[in-house]
């Protein structure tokens, strides 16, 4: 993992253009981003898709970012967000209507790995919860400030969510 | 936890992140400079739209002269309806009302509220997009799926018996979904025009600022670019999937399928409003303004040192967009100002001129022709 220092030289540089820097930036943080937004929405292509567009969001507000904040958090409260939509949108409605003869693309595969699983069935925002304090790292407060949530809230879904996961595991 | 979280096997994870490293790189080279943008624009637009709302707040007398205007554009034996078309094929044009699907003997049929459609490869459906709606119908209306999208537009369907794949534009970007509306994604930053290079709907032509690039969409990779002068207001291949199109009122460029340029009109060229390649890609017809109206040209055979055009069809107001019959042996050419289609033979030997077409296709304003397909 890069430095804070080095990190702050690394957006720096991408704001100026540089795509060694960005490249950088993307080595280190595309894959948490990723495998955070699969951890919510348990869908590998939904998580492409939020991880890529939260890095072009990025992207368009790059030149506006605060060099003094880390990177990763910004990024990482963009997916998780999206990721909770992409899955409460989900629910309200069925997107697509199967046809019966036109060409049908690679079935999506459940999930068969027992901390998936037991993800699955928390609701979205717990999952959400567990996902930002245990694979992002991220503390409580952060959690409380990029989800808008008062911090009683995140801890009570992190507790919550921690039972329901012991209970499985 | 971490540990736990951190092991979960997620399938394509390696292909996935190329992909993006593709789009997100691609977005980034695309990026435009920070910069403060100029206030004249803007006060030129307004000084534009002041003289317009001048000009429409005429009086009746205003008015007659452009009626007056209307009557004496188009072609004065022109058939009062669209009894036939003068090649095989059926038609897809977008009016006020939804896209009508038009057969070769002249009968209609309404996919109601849909602003914009394409055919399938081979004409068997019709994908339609309308305010936050993409959907896959039958020509005769029957909806087979739909996709909810904020803002979908430019939905273009390419690919074989198969395999068949959807591109189209939203809030997001370029976005490519299956032909049964499932696995969509984004596959590009940046918006309409695109074109997929027919065949194996793999290469999907995008249009940049000031240039088109060619990307895989399998992987993200830009497989070539190249300039276009201004941002394109189109790009389309040929239907043998040879050529590709890129134009703009700044001009008119051809290229083979693998980036190298074969034709350009322009800079320095009037301003165009209109171009198409023939089916084969071997000709291409264009409209430009003139000091009259419109001219209308075709270079019948296109080579990269001199290619000679010759003037098909000229008159007032504005042409466009056009469309070659299948059979490449026609151009469909809309005219506004007349409420007129001209259909001309790409030789000059044919003009066959169809009248009233607003009102054919229930329209208060012109009936765009989005597509003509399969002979």
């Amino acid at each position: 993992m890069a430095s804070a220092r080095e990190e702050r030289a690394r957006v720096r540089g991408a704001q100026a253009g540089s795509v060694d820097d960005l490249e950088a930036l993307f080595r280190v943080h595309w894959p948490r981003a990723f495998r955070a937004a699969y951890l919510v929405t348990h869908d590998a292509a939904a998580a492409e898709d939020i991880a890529q567009e939260s890095f072009l969001a990025a992207l368009r507000a790059l030149d506006r970012f605060d060099r003094r904040r880390p990177f990763g958090p910004w990024l990482h409260r963009i997916v998780v967000n999206r990721a909770i939509d992409w899955t409460r949108a989900r629910k309200l409605r069925s997107e697509v209507e199967l046809p019966d003869s036109l060409p049908a693309a690679e079935p999506i595969r459940p999930p068969r790995d027992d901390v998936l699983a037991a993800l699955g069935r928390l609701a979205p925002e717990h999952r959400a919860v567990v996902v930002m304090r245990y694979l992002l790292e991220l503390t409580p407060g952060e959690i409380a400030e990029a989800l808008d949530l008062p911090r009683g809230t995140v801890n009570s879904r992190l507790r919550r969510g921690l039972d329901a996961l012991e209970g499985e595991l | 936890m971490k540990h736990e979280l951190e092991r979960v096997e997620i399938p394509g994870e390696a292909e996935a992140r190329a992909r993006t490293w593709a789009i997100v790189g691609g977005a980034f080279e695309e990026r435009a400079p920070s910069t403060r943008p100029s206030h004249w624009p803007r006060v030129a637009a307004v000084a534009v739209a002041l003289a317009a709302i001048v000009a429409g707040a005429l009086s009746s007398p205003g008015q007659a002269v452009l009626d007056e205007i209307r009557e004496v554009v188009g072609v004065e034996r022109a058939e009062r309806a669209l009894f036939s078309l003068p090649a095989e094929g059926r038609l897809l044009v977008a009016s006020d009302e939804g896209v009508w699907v038009a057969q070769e003997d002249g009968s209609k049929r309404l996919l109601s509220g849909y602003r914009e459609a394409s055919w399938s490869p081979f004409g068997r459906f019709v994908v339609a997009a309308r305010r936050d709606e993409l959907a896959a119908l039958e020509p005769d209306g029957d909806v087979r799926w739909t996709l909810s999208r904020p803002g979908a537009r430019s939905p273009r369907w390419a690919g074989t018996e198969t395999d068949t794949r959807i591109a189209y534009v939203d809030r997001t970007g370029v976005r490519v979904v299956a032909g049964d509306g499932t696995g969509d994604r984004l596959v590009a930053e940046g918006g309409a025009p695109i074109a997929w290079r027919p065949g194996v709907a793999r290469e999907l032509a995008v249009a940049g600022r000031r240039s088109v690039r060619v990307i895989d969409v399998e992987n993200g990779r830009t497989l070539w670019r190249a300039r276009a002068g201004l941002r394109p207001t189109s790009i389309s291949w040929s239907a043998n999937g040879a050529r590709l199109l890129v134009w703009s009122r700044a001009g008119v460029r051809v290229f083979a399928a693998d980036g190298e340029q074969l034709f350009e009109l322009g800079p320095g060229a009037s301003p165009v409003r209109a171009a198409a390649l023939a089916p084969d890609g071997t000709s291409v017809a264009y409209a430009q303004e003139a000091a009259s109206g419109t001219q209308l040209w075709i270079v019948p055979r296109i080579r990269p040192d001199a290619s000679a055009a010759r003037r098909l069809f000229a008159g007032a107001g504005a042409f466009g967009p056009l469309t070659w019959s299948p059979d490449g042996e026609w151009l469909l050419v809309p005219w506004a100002e007349a409420d007129q289609w001209l259909f001309l033979r790409a030789n000059g030997n044919g003009l066959r001129a169809i009248s009233n077409i607003s009102e054919q296709f229930r329209s208060g304003t012109f009936p765009r022709v989005d597509g003509w397909c399969c002979g």
